[in-house]
């Protein structure tokens, strides 16, 4: 994926993380996080524009849940309240026990797609996400058995080395699909060149969605529609719309990287064109 | 065992929830819920290694003050 591929006005792949796992309602109390919520909010972000919807759980009271069951009630809220998205489930879990990351890939029907962390990241001041190579080989087995396609989340720069590691060590299928994230802490440092240098050190033929954390997700999503990528926004990934103003919904997030992409002549795939660019498709 | 500082409440710090969440007396604030799992010791997590909050409050998280 290239600045050519912008030219040629391939169409963007738009994924919304609608809760995620680290904050919640404390946060900005517009956080989807009951199945009904979150199901709403799909039904919202993909008449705005979202093809993919990434998905954690939630207990009722916000917490994280690794619960299949859990998964499932959301999968079935987001099918109600929608047409066609593409589900994409989180195997993400600091701190939870490695049986529990695979739980979310046993729903029935299983998800689309599944996030697969690349390596270690930095939580808090004294805890860290592992995140081992053991740990992603199963997840991957697991993915394969289900016919889930792995999107593989790139955190830094060394996590592009992981990438490699894991094609010579696993089959994957095409095409490579990674989320490269920047931000603060262990994650990239999200600055342009870095982007630069991050998607010109991508394996031949791999599509990549691009997250930027906090106030950089609206700069990092334009160089993402810019240098033909896709991109990912959400209240997962930021919770202001604006410096000190929070955002009020995932879709007001989804529709303003429409308008962008609009503006700059990029259109918004399709979810069967998701399907198509992604290799979902049968 | 779960931390002595952790209380669910519905409300507290200027918001308030139907459902009682995780709320943190030390600094009078909920708290995420991936920092609830911390506060309830839940997986292998401990609030006395992992929680900078409970470290500083406790006076053992001082600089240089490794999980050993
Ligand atoms: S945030 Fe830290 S100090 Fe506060 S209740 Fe949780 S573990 Fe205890």
């Amino acid at each position: 994926m290239t600045y050519e591929a912008f030219l040629d006005r391939a169409p963007l792949v738009v994924t919304a993380a609608l809760t995620g796992g680290v904050h919640g309602k404390e946060a900005n109390p517009n956080v989807p996080e009951t199945p009904e919520e979150i199901g709403e909010a799909a039904g919202a972000v993909e008449a705005a524009g979202a093809s993919v919807v990434h998905l954690h759980a939630r207990r009722p009271n916000g917490e994280r849940s690794f619960a299949t069951e859990r998964f499932q009630e959301i999968d079935d809220a987001v099918r109600r309240h929608t047409d066609d998205v593409i589900i994409q489930h989180s195997t993400g879990g600091t701190g939870a026990p490695d049986a529990d990351r695979h739980r979310p890939l046993r729903t029935d029907p299983p998800p689309e797609m599944a996030s697969l962390d690349m390596g270690p990241l930095n939580r808090y001041d004294h805890l860290t996400s592992e995140n081992t190579r053991a740990l992603v080989d199963s997840l991957h087995a697991e993915m394969v058995d289900r016919g889930i396609k792995p999107e593989l989340e790139v955190f830094n720069d060394g996590h592009r080395n992981e990438v490699y590691g894991l094609l010579e060590r696993r089959d994957l299928a095409d095409p490579v699909y990674a989320t490269l994230i920047f931000g603060p802490g262990t994650l990239t440092r999200p600055r342009p060149e870095n982007f630069l240098t991050a998607i010109s050190d991508l394996p031949v033929g791999a599509q990549f969605n691009t997250l930027g954390f906090g106030r950089h997700q609206l700069p990092f999503a334009t160089m993402g529609i810019l240098f033909g990528g896709h991109v990912r926004v959400g209240l997962e990934d930021n919770v202001y719309y604006d410096r000190g103003e929070l955002a009020e919904s995932n879709a007001q997030l989804v529709e303003r990287v429409v308008r962008v992409a609009d503006e700059l002549g990029r259109p918004v795939a399709t979810t069967d064109e998701a399907r198509e660019i992604l290799g979902l498709s049968e | 065992m779960g931390c002595p500082y952790l209380a669910y409440r519905e409300t507290g710090d200027e918001q308030s929830f139907d459902e009682a969440r995780a709320f943190c007396t030390v600094v009078d604030e909920f708290v995420q819920p991936m920092r609830a799992d911390i506060c309830n010791d839940r997986y292998e997590l401990a609030h006395e290694r992992h929680c900078e909050i409970y470290r500083a409050h406790e006076g053992t998280g001082e600089e240089g003050s490794a999980d050993t």
